[in-house]
């Protein structure tokens, strides 16, 4: 009989003790039924008072930990999302992890000039298309706010239009209110195949914000239970970033943001019991000169591994994050440290939807060649978190004799073993640079951005969906469009 | 009679309110003039800060709280001044667009703004283009600033402008805008007069506006 193989641990990383996570769950529940939340829309303030909420002062509610408890319970451990053919796509649950790029920027480098310019809606089109291509990349999202939008009020109608001609992945939709979110489902359904189909393989999430500290504004939580009643997954991290909406201290930030975002499952689930939710906040930072957000700051990484420890302690749900964005302005070392650094360390503790892949300039500018590269990175990072398969083949023991065995000429690259296993044995770069000097200078002594600039152009070029979006459906899109 | 204003200065730029505000007193109870210890104690520790910070030499919490000590020390100054008599750089009205919600940038701007010596009517968020055209016919401030964080939200400030330009007050105020996704391209297409990319740099383009110091 054979003994049983050795199973590959695979690196993880844990940054909070079990009591540790106990006492922002704690705090968190806290909030919620001593300070309380600002709920501004009606609907929602009912439903939380008959389930047991106590209303103070203007549209303040205090809220029972117990619903809190219910609603984690009734939430789903696992979001499927499908891609636009119907074929599963990402299984968001326990220790998947799921790379994808972000939302509204409002400038983009120029593929062309390197110039840093205002997004169009082809930009759009361009990131998405160029995600379809990208084999790391498994969902889309604007990566822009173009400023040659005919009506501005429907800015996310557009750009979801414009997504889904340009990628068969999952998307990843901005809405501002009910009206244009309605028109968003619409399109979604026509892709799908109507709204039973939608609901049956989703291929949308939406990403909805809260505003901290503890304020849901009406328009937000509208779209919050749309979502729910159409069981659309849906996310609704709030700002709760350290030193300006939350505490400047990572726990009580992350008390903050878990406690707003348990506010919002606690709607989204008595809205609907069992619709899909993702749990998490976004927990940066301000940074203390500039006053930004930071993208490229240690400590975000710090919370969303601390939210990944609390998934897998308490929670159960999926969880929203970021990763392989920065604050540099330009694709340069400080780009490339900042991005690898956020992939990294959400890969090794199992952040599940990981967005804002590309960004640069803290999310206020996007770039192809950063999301190609990251492309890259991502590789790399998920090469280490496979860990080392240990077995008999890996330990090569019989290759060691045959090397052995011819002498002095004994090298393992001409052994049997080595070309039988140095794929999956080795992470093997595309961008990333190992040539020799003279080969390096014979391509013309490019650097990552020009290189990264270059595949980016090419992907673009060549790159074709499978299939390509059909004439019919693409006509049902415009009509809409021009009705709205 | 000559007060040191050294220590005043050195606990604003510090941020110890209560070693400011008794060095406030002090000053007051030895027939310090107010107005002196307004400009050459208090706004002047506050240039300092500003130029410190512009310098990567201080951080935005240490700046608040300079601003935060001063505004205590001013609070005690203020019956020391004749109704009327404290002088300031300038009225701001501000307040974050219509349909907007967003405030932590508008509420920076306005706290470096009163450090640096401005009066602020600070209406808010959500504020519609008629109530910022109320306020300015109201309240005659030398600056209007609106903050937006939403690409959506961007057409208010034109809405804003516009309303001005009908209700007449367009060249009695300036208008400066600033948020996340605005631009000073966006600024010039909309008639404003100015774009703050963020609360350093707000304080300079209000003194510029108006040509103070």
């Amino acid at each position: 009989m054979d003994n049983l193989p050795i199973p590959t641990f695979q690196p993880r990383l844990k940054v909070l003790e079990h009591r540790q996570a106990l006492a922002i769950h704690t705090a968190a529940l806290e909030i919620l039924e001593k300070t309380g939340i600002k709920m501004e829309n009606d609907r929602a303030r009912k439903l939380l008072v008959d389930a047991g909420a106590k209303p103070f002062d203007t549209d303040w509610l205090r809220i029972p930990a117990f619903l809190a408890e219910e609603a984690l319970g009734s939430a789903p451990r696992q979001i499927l999302l499908y891609d636009q053919n119907g074929d599963k796509a990402m299984a968001l649950r326990d220790d998947h992890f799921f790379f994808g790029t972000g939302s509204d920027t409002t400038f983009t480098l120029d593929l062309e000039s390197g110039q840093r310019r205002g997004c169009v809606l082809n930009d759009t089109g361009r990131f998405a298309r160029l995600v379809d291509a990208l084999p790391r990349f498994s969902f889309a999202m604007s990566m822009s706010n173009p400023q040659d939008i005919p009506k501005i009020e429907f800015i996310y109608v557009y750009t979801f239009a414009e997504m889904l001609r340009n990628t068969n992945k999952p998307i990843v939709f901005i809405a501002d209110r009910l009206e244009d979110m309605q028109h968003i489902h619409d399109l979604a359904c026509m892709v799908a195949g109507g709204d039973a189909a939608l609901r049956q393989k989703p291929f949308i999430l939406n990403y909805s914000e809260a505003i901290s500290p503890l304020r849901f504004p009406a328009h937000v939580v509208d779209r919050l239970m749309f979502c729910a009643e159409k069981e659309i997954p849906i996310c609704l991290p709030s700002g709760s970033n350290a030193g300006g909406g939350a505490p400047i201290t990572l726990a009580g930030a992350l008390a903050l943001g878990i406690a707003e975002n348990l506010a919002g499952l606690i709607i989204h689930q008595l809205t609907r019991r069992g619709a899909p939710f993702l749990f998490g906040p976004n927990v940066s930072v301000l940074d203390m000169k500039s006053t930004v957000v930071s993208y490229g700051c240690p400590e975000w990484s710090l919370t969303q591994a601390a939210l990944a420890d609390m998934r897998d302690e308490i929670y159960g749900l999926p969880i929203w994050s970021f990763g392989g964005a920065t604050d540099a302005k330009v694709v340069d070392a400080q780009a490339g440290a900042e991005a690898m650094f956020s992939i990294v360390t959400a890969m090794l503790s199992r952040c599940n939807l990981i967005h804002d892949v590309g960004y640069l300039e803290y999310g206020s500018t996007s770039s192809l060649e950063m999301v190609t590269l990251a492309d890259e990175l991502i590789a790399m990072a998920r090469h280490f978190t496979k860990g080392i398969p240990v077995n008999r083949e890996t330990l090569a023991l019989d290759a060691l004799d045959r090397v052995k065995s011819a002498g002095t000429r004994g090298i393992f690259l001409t052994d049997d073993h080595t070309f039988e296993h140095f794929e999956e044995a080795l992470f093997l770069p595309e961008l990333l640079d190992r040539s020799r000097y003279d080969a390096w200078m014979a391509e013309g002594g490019q650097d990552l951005y020009r290189r990264s600039n270059a595949k980016a152009r090419s992907l673009l070029e060549t790159h074709r969906l499978e299939p390509e979006m059909d004439a019919g459906l693409n006509d049902e899109i415009e009509a809409l469009l021009q009705r709205i | 009679m000559t007060i040191d204003l050294n220590p005043l200065s050195e606990a604003v730029i510090k941020g110890n309110i209560q070693a400011a505000t008794q060095e406030t007193q002090k000053a007051l109870d030895g027939g310090g003039d107010p107005q002196t210890i307004l400009d050459q104690g208090l706004i002047a520790a506050m240039d300092i800060v500003g130029q410190r910070f512009a310098a990567g030499a201080m951080f935005v919490p240490q700046m608040l709280r300079s601003a935060k000590t001063m505004q205590a020390c001013v609070a005690l100054l203020k019956p020391a001044f004749q109704a009327g008599t404290v002088s300031s750089k300038g009225t701001v009205v501000m307040g974050t667009v219509k349909a907007d919600l967003h405030d932590i940038g508008k509420n920076l701007v306005a706290m470096m703004l009163e450090g640096a010596g401005f009066t602020i009517i600070d209406m808010g968020v959500d504020v519609l283009p008629e109530a910022f055209v109320q306020t300015v016919s109201e309240k005659s401030p030398e600056i209007l600033g609106m903050s937006a964080l939403l690409s959506t939200t961007m057409p208010a400030m034109k809405a804003t402008i516009d309303a001005l330009k009908d209700a007449g007050l367009r060249d009695k105020v300036k208008v400066m805008i600033g948020g996340a996704p605005v631009t000073a391209k966006f600024a010039g297409e909309i008639g404003a007069d100015r774009y703050a990319p963020d609360a350093g740099s707000a304080v300079a383009a209000a003194k510029e506006l108006l040509q103070t110091s």
